[in-house]
């Protein structure tokens, strides 16, 4: 055995650039294959992450979605709508916001922001419970007054000065101390990082309303959401006395939906990678089949000298196999360091936070199929060196 | 023993037909020195080729210890080669990837010998043709004298009853070629059968017996 590698090896090292080219054919293949996997599993993950805290979720707005007009806004929920809403079987929570675009001023700067307002102890129902990490600072308390907590672009983008913990903004005429800077949320949850949030009090006095926008409600059985959703749309239409005057979007249905897409996507991406594997099975193909020819007459000699057909096809067999096998190799190692190059041009590119997630069964599987791959390629070339007849293949020179 | 019955060759290109063989009967004993003579063309190679089991007769058959080899299966066949025949080329044929101790090795790596074995015993073996101090040397850095040493050494790695060689002196000077010879006679002196084909009378003359060919036919 260690000998056929020796022979192996000089005739791969011979026909070193020849080698080298068949190899990289299966790095690249590999490695396109193995970033790929790595790369959908840490998006899999964490979209099925941030698409979890949205699972359970109705959102309930007053007014219509159609495709003719767009959305309608038709008024306000009270909060009997809210009591209601909490009332009804399989709610876990609902949770009123009161919100909209206002001026906000830093600096002398002013700029459009959302202001979302909630009872602080809801926060979590309304964003998902990741919401209440902080980059800097805490959470908003229920007797807190003219506080605010920003998101990670207030803080960082939205104005010319960076805003953090106790920095002051005027929101309507109000001085509004920041007590907590929200860390980066990015992906399907950017909208987190766009907006400052404070307390229901302060917002029905910035916005001078009694009225509630939106109401989050989070179910317990997530199953269950699309018939809870209708009850909340029954129960608030009969307290306003109008067909249609509320719409409640369950999110569950579209996480699924994202989900079956980005499966697909998955397949058609593995499939693209799988494609250039096919490639480097032909150069594999191709290589051995060059060395079969150029190598006939040393083919013959060694079956004068007795090998047997197998001998021969094994010998040929080995050759795709490590050529192949090195390539798997360093096409798993270049795979992974191409999945973390392009997570860290995706995060630069579009502010999405993705790990590559390399799971060793996938590397080891690479580099399996990189074996089997140029074993299987070199099948036929190998195969018609073995059948050679002796005298002939001595005789050609 | 090996005994040819009617043995006979043609090639066929084309429209052409060459009879290299025509109803060849010989008979070599065990530990006979036998050496074919005879113009290029007179189907010297062809009758080695197909005694040394490299090719087939189109017909009449070869026997090598009663065995009818063309009742042999293609992994029989290499069986034959690989342990019962030594085949020597003129033109060495040495694997050009391999140096000399893994060339002479090789044929033991085929039979399944075990490395230190191999080794032990493919050193053995060129030391006793003279090159103990080019063990390690690739073919290429080796004279054609000493390549066909190599080749002899290989030739006797799974330790033969017969040695084939075709032309083995064709390439070489004269003083390598009467060096091989001796080997030759070394071996014939062990108790090998050993069937040479030559050009040089002399080296015929060192023979027990010689057989000359023309147009296919083995002459009395
Ligand atoms: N593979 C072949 N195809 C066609 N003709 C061949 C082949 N091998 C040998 N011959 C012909 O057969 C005859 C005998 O050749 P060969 O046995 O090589 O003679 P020698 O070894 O005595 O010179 C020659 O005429 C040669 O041209
Ligand atoms: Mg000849």
């Amino acid at each position: 055995m260690k000998d056929a590698f020796l022979l192996v090896y000089r005739n791969i090292r011979e026909r070193k650039t020849r080698s080298i080219l068949t190899m990289l054919g299966v790095v690249v293949g590999i490695a396109a294959v193995i970033a790929i996997m790595s790369i959908s599993y840490g998006m899999e993950e964490s979209i099925t992450e941030q698409l979890s805290e949205m699972a359970d979720l109705i959102i309930v707005r007053p007014g219509k979605m159609s495709f003719e007009t767009g959305y309608l806004e038709l008024g306000s929920f009270t909060d009997r709508d809210l009591e209601d809403v909490e009332r009804i079987e399989g709610v876990k929570k609902a949770a009123g916001m009161v919100g909209g675009m206002q001026e906000v001023e830093y600096r002398g700067e002013k700029v459009m922001v959302n202001i979302a307002g909630t009872e602080p102890m809801d926060f979590g129902a309304v964003f998902g419970e990741r919401i209440v990490k902080h980059e800097e600072g805490r959470d908003l308390r229920d007797n807190d007054r003219k506080v605010c907590e920003i998101g990670y672009s207030i803080a960082h983008d939205y104005f010319d000065y960076e805003i953090g913990v106790n920095d002051r903004l005027t929101i309507n005429g109000s001085k509004f101390r920041v007590v907590g800077v929200l860390e980066e949320q990015g992906g399907f949850r950017s909208n987190v990082d766009s907006q400052i949030y404070v307390t229901k009090s302060d917002a029905l006095d910035i916005f001078n309303t009694k009225d509630i926008a939106t109401i989050f409600v989070r179910v317990k059985e997530i199953g269950d959401a699309d018939e809870i959703a209708n009850e909340i749309e029954e129960r608030i239409d009969d307290n306003h006395k109008l067909d249609d005057f509320s719409t409640a979007m369950t999110m569950g249905s579209a996480v699924e939906s994202l989900e079956s897409i980005f499966q697909m996507l998955q397949v058609f991406l593995v499939a693209i990678g799988s494609l250039s594997l096919i490639v480097a099975s032909l150069g594999i193909m191709n290589t051995t089949l060059m060395s079969v020819m150029e190598r006939t007459h040393e083919i013959g000699v060694m079956k004068a000298i007795g090998a047997k057909n197998r001998n021969i096809l094994s010998l040929f067999l080995m050759e795709a196999g490590v050529v192949s096998g090195i390539g798997g190799v360093l096409g798993g190692v270049a795979g992974v360091f191409a999945a973390k190059v392009i997570t860290i041009y995706i995060h630069a590119a579009f502010n999405v936070e993705i790990a590559a997630i390399v799971k060793p069964e996938v590397l080891l599987g690479g580099v399996a199929v990189a074996v089997l791959v140029g074993i299987l390629s070199g099948f036929y070339p190998a195969r018609k060196a073995s059948k050679l007849s002796p005298v002939e293949a001595v005789r050609y020179e | 023993m090996i005994h040819t019955e009617n043995l006979s060759k043609t090639y066929r290109m084309g429209d052409v037909e060459v009879q290299a063989l025509r109803d060849v009967n010989l008979e070599i004993q065990d530990g006979e020195f036998i050496a074919i003579i005879g113009p290029s063309g007179s189907g010297k190679s062809t009758l080695l080729n197909i005694i040394g089991c490299l090719d087939k007769p189109t017909s009449g058959a070869v026997f090598i210890e009663d065995i009818d080899t063309a009742s042999l299966s293609e992994n029989e066949l290499a069986e034959i080669r690989r342990e019962k025949i030594g085949f020597i080329f003129q033109q060495y044929n040495l694997v050009h990837t391999l140096n000399a101790i893994e060339n002479v090795a090789l044929p033991m790596f085929f039979a399944g010998v075990k490395r230190e074995m191999r080794l032990k015993r493919a050193e053995e073996l060129l030391v006793k043709v003279e090159l103990g101090d080019r063990m390690y040397h690739k073919p290429a850095e080796l004279s054609g004298g000493e390549q066909q040493r190599v080749a002899i050494a290989r030739a006797l790695s799974n330790d033969p009853e017969i040695i084939i060689g075709d032309e083995p002196t064709g390439n070489v000077d004269t003083e390598a070629g009467n060096l091989i010879m001796d080997i030759l006679d070394g071996l014939n002196r062990d108790g090998k059968m050993i069937i040479v084909v030559t050009h040089d009378a002399e080296i015929a003359a060192r023979a027990g017996r010689t057989k000359r060919m023309r147009d296919g036919r083995v002459l009395d």
